[in-house]
């Protein structure tokens, strides 16, 4: 019990990252953007390649772990890489892609193009790293035993399952602040309400555009990371989260930060608690029952404010 | 003298080959108080938006304080020193009060940023809201939330888009004695109104636009009296 918990809760951080970065694409943007996943998956692998450049350039062959964690200081170092090229990545695919059909196209236009956008990016990814899986590091954890046995089922976690929660709860946080606190963050909630308004005030929307591909870009690789920490890098990482993202945005009322962060939790507990209950094949299917099941009493999601 | 806002000959329109205003001219001198009248559909809410830098003009210009404005983008006009408040959805639903003026505020040079104690002060209703979404607030109060927005970033020249619509006649006035206080400030103000006796009441000139055209422009006491204005909102015209 306390360990499917802990597990869906470990699986629902990675969600809840990048469908954070979903959620604000699609209120500052207008369209759905399916490549959101793959720039989970370009995350977790430019952070591969961040780190063997790190080590290389250090000398340092392997990676001596800061414990009681399963790496080293080189890989925040990879992942704060990662996140800036990710970043990087994104903002490309909207001056080559996105800009243009913004000033023609309709959203459905856009929805397309992002979903034709995560084929390349997924098979360019193929291309340049192969499909084996990766690990960032070789070192076995010993998990901790926070709760016996004996008591609902005992929970025992790593360090490193605990790291994601953390990072997972510090980037939210943060990306609260954000919106909340400055400039920026209250003219990106001024532009997803009204861009028109936003200009008679004097923002720059396309300037905010920019901000928000480098946000939820930025965030999505940081979900890539994490699930490449906890789990196996592979290149389909990213296209096999990319339901529950949308499942965990439309949950929480797409749009809403907090809605999405909870929609991710809910969605990661429900897969978790999918396991024992039906089988793992069912994972996916029970996430979405949840999800219609919320729908149903509440068609705008958990957060969602009316159109 | 300068202007403070002057269209010359302005055309444009949402559409390539649909021209709503056909070749506007209008000068606001510094320190009046402007009324742009018309029927509806006249285009009166298209050449403020075409000032605001948000419907494209095609050709003619626009001057601020004789500097062209024509094709500055929409988000640097406030820098230029052009207010703009739009007839609906003119304050941001979702941001709080004091939101709505930080971020105005935050969005100008230091030199232009006023202080929102300041509009707080010019609107005591508002302080008290500070910190409920905008969105939450009634009609009037919204409509000097949306005001209070664009003086703090202290315009040269506010235009404001049917600020009395929607509001009963006993907030109009309330709107409308803002307004001539925001005057006092040496603000110059460009207002457009369907409520004719109330925006000839405050307004030194008035415009009448008629099919994307000035047709009658004169002393707001003179217009008051003359038949002809009743005229061009029946469709009569005069030549
Ligand atoms: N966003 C728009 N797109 C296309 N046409 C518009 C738009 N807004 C207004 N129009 C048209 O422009 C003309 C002038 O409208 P408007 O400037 O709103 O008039 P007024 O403010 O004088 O009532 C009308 O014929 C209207 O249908
Ligand atoms: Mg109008």
């Amino acid at each position: 019990m306390l360990q499917l918990i802990a597990d869906g809760l470990v699986v629902g951080s990675v969600i809840s990252l990048g469908a954070v970065g979903l959620t604000l694409t699609y209120s500052i943007l207008r369209f759905a953007n399916f490549g959101q996943g793959e720039f989970l998956t370009w995350g977790a692998y430019l952070a591969v390649s961040a780190l063997s450049l790190t080590l290389a350039v250090t000398g340092a062959g392997v990676m001596a772990p800061i414990e009681p964690f399963s790496f080293g200081w080189q890989l925040p170092v990879a992942m704060v890489a990662s996140a800036a090229l990710t970043a990087a990545l994104a903002l490309a695919l909207d001056w080559a892609l996105f800009a243009r059909l913004r000033r023609t196209g309709s959203a459905i236009t856009l929805v397309i193009a992002s979903f034709g956008a995560a084929l390349a990016l997924r098979n360019l990814l193929q291309f340049l790293y192969g499909t084996l899986p990766e690990y960032y590091t070789r070192e076995i954890q010993i998990a901790i035993r926070l709760v016996p046995r004996d008591t609902l089922g005992g929970l025992r976690v790593t360090p490193d399952q605990m790291l994601v929660l953390g990072v997972t709860a510090a980037a939210v946080i943060g990306l609260h602040l954000l919106l909340t606190r400055t400039t920026l963050g209250r003219a990106m909630r001024a532009t997803a309400q009204n861009p028109a308004l936003a200009r008679v005030a004097g923002v720059d929307v396309e300037g905010v555009v920019r901000a928000t591909w480098v946000i939820g870009a930025g965030l999505a690789a940081v979900a890539g990371v994490m699930a490449g920490l906890v789990g196996q890098i592979r290149p389909g990482l990213g296209f096999e989260l990319l339901l529950p993202l949308f499942a965990a945005a439309i949950l929480g009322g797409i749009g809403s930060v907090w809605g999405a962060v909870a929609g991710g939790l809910i969605v990661g507990l429900a897969e978790s608690f999918s396991v024992p209950l039906f089988g793992a094949e069912y994972r996916l299917a029970t996430a979405f029952l949840v999800l219609i099941a919320i729908l149903l009493l509440r068609p705008r999601g958990l957060f969602g404010e009316k159109a | 003298m300068t202007a403070a806002l002057e269209f010359c000959a302005v055309e444009g329109g949402y559409e390539p080959g649909l021209p709503i205003l056909r070749g506007a001219s209008l000068a606001v001198q510094q320190g009046e108080i402007v009324a742009l009248l018309g029927p509806n559909g006249a285009g009166k809410s298209t050449l403020v938006k075409a000032a605001a830098g948000l419907v494209p003009i095609w050709s003619g210009s626009v001057m601020l304080g004789g500097r062209d404005i024509t094709r500055v983008p929409a988000h640097r006009m406030v820098r230029e020193g052009l207010g703009f408040v739009p007839q609906t959805e003119n304050v941001f639903a979702n941001l709080s009060v004091l939101e709505n003026l930080q971020l105005a505020a935050a969005l100008v040079p230091k030199e232009r940023r006023g202080s929102i104690d300041a509009m707080f002060h010019l609107f005591p209703d508002l302080a008290r809201q500070r910190s409920l979404p905008a969105g939450r607030l009634s009609g009037g109060q919204r409509q000097m939330v949306a005001v209070a927005r664009a003086l703090v970033a202290s315009p040269s020249v506010l235009m404001l888009d049917e600020p009395s619509a929607g509001l009963s006649p006993l907030l109009v006035g309330v709107v409308f004695e803002r307004l001539k206080a925001v005057r006092e400030t040496g603000v110059t103000i460009l207002l457009v109104e369907q409520n004719v006796k109330a925006a000839l009441a405050i307004a030194d000139r008035a415009a009448v636009l008629v099919e994307g055209r000035e047709r009658l422009v004169g002393a707001a006491s003179d217009l008051a009296d003359d038949g002809r204005l009743a005229g061009l909102y029946l469709g009569a015209g005069v030549h």
